[in-house]
């Protein structure tokens, strides 16, 4: 489904501001990426750095850092983790997470806590679809993808 | 895989000394541009406002401002860095020149600070910067 030409995929976990998605794993890892909404705003994206594997984030801690030409900042982390691995295809091709934003992620990690404990700070389902979509209107983002 | 795109840098302190102003406009963006990643890498990243980098901190300036045609506002800047963890001062000595009042000042300003203030965080910091 779309909010103003934002993908939003139902089956993810998000952030409060819907900058990032996070797909739950069978072997306890989370997967995280940027959503449509985040490289929409970042626009062309041009260089991608992950914390290296190992390495413990702290909430609110970002796992990487995100730099395009008009826009420079973290990808947020909002529980507890280790850095297990980074997506060499993404990293040594940035422009990936502005064609498709949720196949292309970017790092994964393996939360401290529990999986259900790191869970319960990330919403989902109708309350994530109903958030997501208000983001979009209540800051005008329309969504593009592919900006080169 | 290239090192290269893995971060492993311990926390720093930077501290980013803005006097460029509207007269410099091209040199306005980058100073948040790169406090915005040195934020998103662990950094504690303050800027202080100066000299005439003072009156970007002036309601009605920076969102007005651009560093090139058609490009971002310098506000908008200032806002991604503040959103990315940087701390932005204001140089109190500097307001009556720029004949700024409390009341003028964007809401993006964290404090109002002497300079000596400045003078502790160049003591302070692993890295000052000049823009």
């Amino acid at each position: 489904m779309e909010c103003n030409g934002c993908e939003f995929r139902p089956e993810l976990y998000y952030d409060d501001q819907y900058q990032i998605w996070v797909r739950r794993e069978e072997d306890g890892t989370f997967t995280i990426g940027m959503t449509d909404i985040s490289q929409s705003i970042a626009g062309k994206i041009l260089h991608v750095r992950v914390r290296k594997p190992g390495t413990l984030r702290p909430n609110g801690k970002p796992v990487a850092t995100i730099e395009s030409g008009k826009w420079a900042g973290p990808v947020p982390n909002v529980f507890d983790c280790v850095i297990v691995e980074a997506n060499h295809t993404v990293l040594e091709d940035p422009n990936l997470l502005n064609i498709e934003p949720y196949e292309a992620w970017i790092a994964r990690v393996k939360p401290s806590g529990s999986i259900e404990d790191s869970l319960s700070v990330l919403v989902s389902g109708d309350v994530a679809q109903a958030g997501y979509c208000e983001r979009t209107q209540r800051d005008d983002i329309h969504c593009e993808r592919g900006a080169r | 895989m290239g090192e290269e795109h893995y971060l492993d840098n311990d926390e720093k302190s930077v501290v980013i000394v803005m006097t460029s102003g509207p007269s410099t406009a091209h040199r306005c963006a980058t100073p948040f541009y790169i406090g915005s990643i040195l934020a998103s890498m662990d950094s504690d990243v303050s800027v202080f406002f100066t000299m005439e980098g003072a009156l970007l901190a002036k309601k009605g300036v920076a969102d007005n401002l651009t560093a090139m045609k058609g490009g971002k506002t310098i506000l908008e800047f200032i806002r991604d860095a503040k959103i990315a963890g940087v701390k932005f001062h204001l140089c109190k000595p500097a307001m009556p020149g720029y004949e700024i009042e409390v009341d003028d000042v964007i809401p993006e300003i964290n404090e109002i600070s002497n300079a000596s203030k400045l003078a502790d965080l160049i003591l302070s910091c692993d890295k000052a910067l000049f823009f």
